[in-house]
């Protein structure tokens, strides 16, 4: 046999039914996926290159880009600082109130992002409980930068922690005992053991939560204000250039974070193949 | 010198262990032998200080060394399976414990090379330097893991079911080896099994754990010879433990009557009689004494025959050699007469491990025929 079956024949389906299957699973992905895909950049381009570059070169779509990159620059270190800090005390220690906080850092899963905005409007907003001391004090968070970030970090925040609690947890901690018996100190263990093996789900955590930062809408959206120029984001602006009945425009900004989302694909399989033999090294001991 | 007083330890409500007592002396081979959940791991890890005693003390050189992290204490700790650092090269794993001292007392990059160098000659894994573990076979990984905590010169070496993982050839090799190892190199080391065989081979001395409890320290000719308990008697070896009845320093098994002299203050009470299968004498009806039982079963292992008997609605094991069992003639159904030749009793209260005897008076309990 010059091939050999991924499946025993015996538990192979009838060629009809896979030629069925294949042709619907294609059918779907095309609908769903590679159809709108091919739209945005379609619309983008519909009045040819020139219109298409100078509608992201418009100011107001700079600074929403700039925006966007300055809230993803502060979001994902923070986050995976925390998330980090998270998965390592969830996954390798134990201690009282550990279900608890793994249910916490799931929260923004779970909660509507528009919710978590308007959390923070009633909370830091002119009429919310803060809102008279940041006043007094002069800090303006909602309807400003500070709050589009601080929206940005909480919806993003369990991408980091929820990529490594699992594989921390299965790796276990007998690696960081043998490396304390030989007389190496916390930070020493962290460093040299415990962070080289989390590299990759940390990388991959990284590119999500990157990506997601870039592109999140909703509890950004709510704090946001909506101010030209000021306070949009890259999604904001997309949203703003649509209602305006300014379809090219607004296809041009989306098409930016359409190319965002495809590099962070792009990136995550090439790692993949990259370094597919360490990282089954590493998930195999 | 390192020693282990009145240590208790529970996880949770489940006791660990309760007030164990221990003291290894220098250049000592000791293993500790049980079953799981016996406590054998829990006291290798407090020896090393990845747990804390929850009461009691460890000793280390006969200085306290109760709450002195693992980080200060000094020892080499094998793990059960191995805990490469996977990411290293084999010359890194055994090149770490040099490398994270701290720049006062770290050796040179020459120095560790060639300290490297030597451990991995003296495991026998030259060449294999720039491997990562997951390149390595089992028995290797064992090795680079050995050769990783002799790296920091440790006080003593402590290994968790060093040979578990691997399949019986290599573990064979592996046991030898360690023992020359130990031998050549006169370290301190404590193991943990649950290999009563690996324990016997390998050991100068055998501490037997159950439930938490040490039921017997000695050699391993004391503890196969003379088990102070019968736990230690069914853990070690097989065993025929047989209801028995005492009285007035005799015991009653079946119509068989042997002097049992350690319980002459006994009236009458119920016991177990512990026979080991190789210290049962066959021979045919009316040319040696003892009891008469029914041949049931015939296995030939080898060298070895293996007969099932019934005596009194209890079955037996006996085993003899080939050759006896050729001149027996021996096959299911036969008549065979039953000679213990060694027994040892043990009254019914005595049960769980808490003789009531001393073990000196017990070792005197063995009957002989």
């Amino acid at each position: 046999m010059d091939t050999v079956p991924l499946r025993p024949r015996a538990v192979s389906e009838a060629s009809w039914v896979k030629l069925l299957l294949i042709s619907i699973g294609v059918a779907i992905l095309t609908l769903f996926l590679l159809l709108p895909l091919a739209t945005v950049f379609g619309e983008a381009l519909s009045k040819g290159f020139g219109a298409y570059a100078s509608a992201l070169t418009d100011d107001d779509a700079l600074a929403a880009i700039r925006l966007t990159l300055l809230v993803a620059a502060i979001a994902v270190p923070f986050n995976v600082v925390f998330g980090v800090a998270a998965a390592w005390c969830i996954a390798k220690f134990d201690f009282c109130g550990k279900s608890l906080l793994t249910t916490l850092i799931d929260i923004p899963f779970s909660v509507s992002p528009v919710i978590s905005g308007l959390v923070y409007v009633l909370l830091f907003g002119l009429q919310g409980w803060f809102g008279p001391w940041l006043k007094d004090h002069d800090i303006k968070l909602i309807f400003a930068v500070p709050g589009i970030v601080l929206a940005t970090v909480f919806v993003t925040f369990p991408f980091v922690a929820r990529e490594l609690i699992p594989l921390m947890e299965e790796q276990g901690t007998e690696e960081e005992e043998a490396a304390v018996v030989l007389g190496a100190s916390g930070w020493c263990v962290f460093r040299t053991v415990t962070l080289p093996n989390i590299k990759w789900g940390l990388l991959y955590g990284v590119l999500l939560c990157n990506a997601r930062s870039m592109g999140e809408f909703g509890a950004v959206s709510v704090v946001s204000g909506h101010v030209r120029g000021l306070t949009n984001t890259m999604p904001l602006h997309v949203e703003i250039l649509y209602n305006e009945y300014n379809y090219m425009a607004a296809f041009a900004v989306a098409s930016l974070l359409a190319m965002l989302a495809l590099v962070t694909l792009a990136a995550k399989a090439l790692v993949e193949w990259r370094f597919s033999s360490e990282i089954a090294a590493g998930a195999r001991l | 010198m390192i020693a282990a007083r009145n240590v208790r330890k529970t996880f949770g409500s489940f006791p660990a262990l309760s007030d164990v007592s221990l003291h290894i002396a220098e250049g000592e081979l000791v293993a500790l032998l049980g079953p799981s959940g016996s406590g054998k791991t829990t006291l290798l890890r407090i020896l090393a200080g990845l747990e804390f005693p929850d009461s009691g003390s460890v000793l280390f050189d006969g200085g306290d060394a109760t709450t002195v992290s693992a980080r200060d204490r000094r020892v080499g700790f094998v793990f059960q399976h191995y805990a490469l650092f996977r990411h290293m090269t084999v010359f890194d794993n055994v090149a770490f414990g040099l490398k994270v001292r701290s720049r006062r007392d770290r050796p040179s990059k020459g120095e560790i090379t060639e300290r490297v160098e030597h451990l991995l000659s003296m495991v026998q894994l030259e060449g294999l330097e720039a491997r990562y573990p997951s390149q390595l076979s089992g028995g290797q990984r064992q090795r680079v893991a050995l050769a990783r905590a002799l790296a920091i010169q440790p006080r003593v070496l402590l290994l968790d079911e060093p040979f578990g993982a691997l399949d019986a050839q290599v573990r064979k090799e592996l046991r030898r080896w360690l023992r020359r190892l130990h031998d050549e190199l006169k370290i301190t080391g404590v193991f943990v099994t649950h290999d009563q065989e690996e324990a016997l081979e390998v050991a100068d001395r055998v501490v037997v754990m159950n439930q938490g409890k040490i039921e017997q320290v000695g050699s391993p000719t004391e503890i196969y010879d003379q088990p102070a308990t019968p736990f230690v008697y069914q853990f070690l070896g097989n065993v025929n433990a047989l209801p028995c009845r005492i009285r007035n320093g005799q015991a009653e098994i079946g119509s068989l009557v042997m002097p049992a002299p350690a319980y002459s203050r006994v009236a009458d009470a119920f016991g177990v009689a512990f026979v080991r299968p190789h210290d049962l004498i066959l021979s045919r009806p009316g040319e040696g004494g003892g009891t008469c039982a029914v041949v049931q079963h015939v296995t030939i292992l080898g060298a070895l025959v293996r007969v099932e008997l019934s005596l009194d609605d209890h079955i037996i094991e006996a085993e003899t050699s080939r050759q006896r069992h050729a001149e027996l003639g021996l096959s299911p159904g036969q008549l065979i007469m039953l000679w213990p030749r060694q027994a040892r009793f043990f009254l019914r209260d005595g049960w769980e491990g808490t003789s009531l005897e001393s073990p000196e008076e017990a070792a005197r309990t063995s009957a002989m025929l």
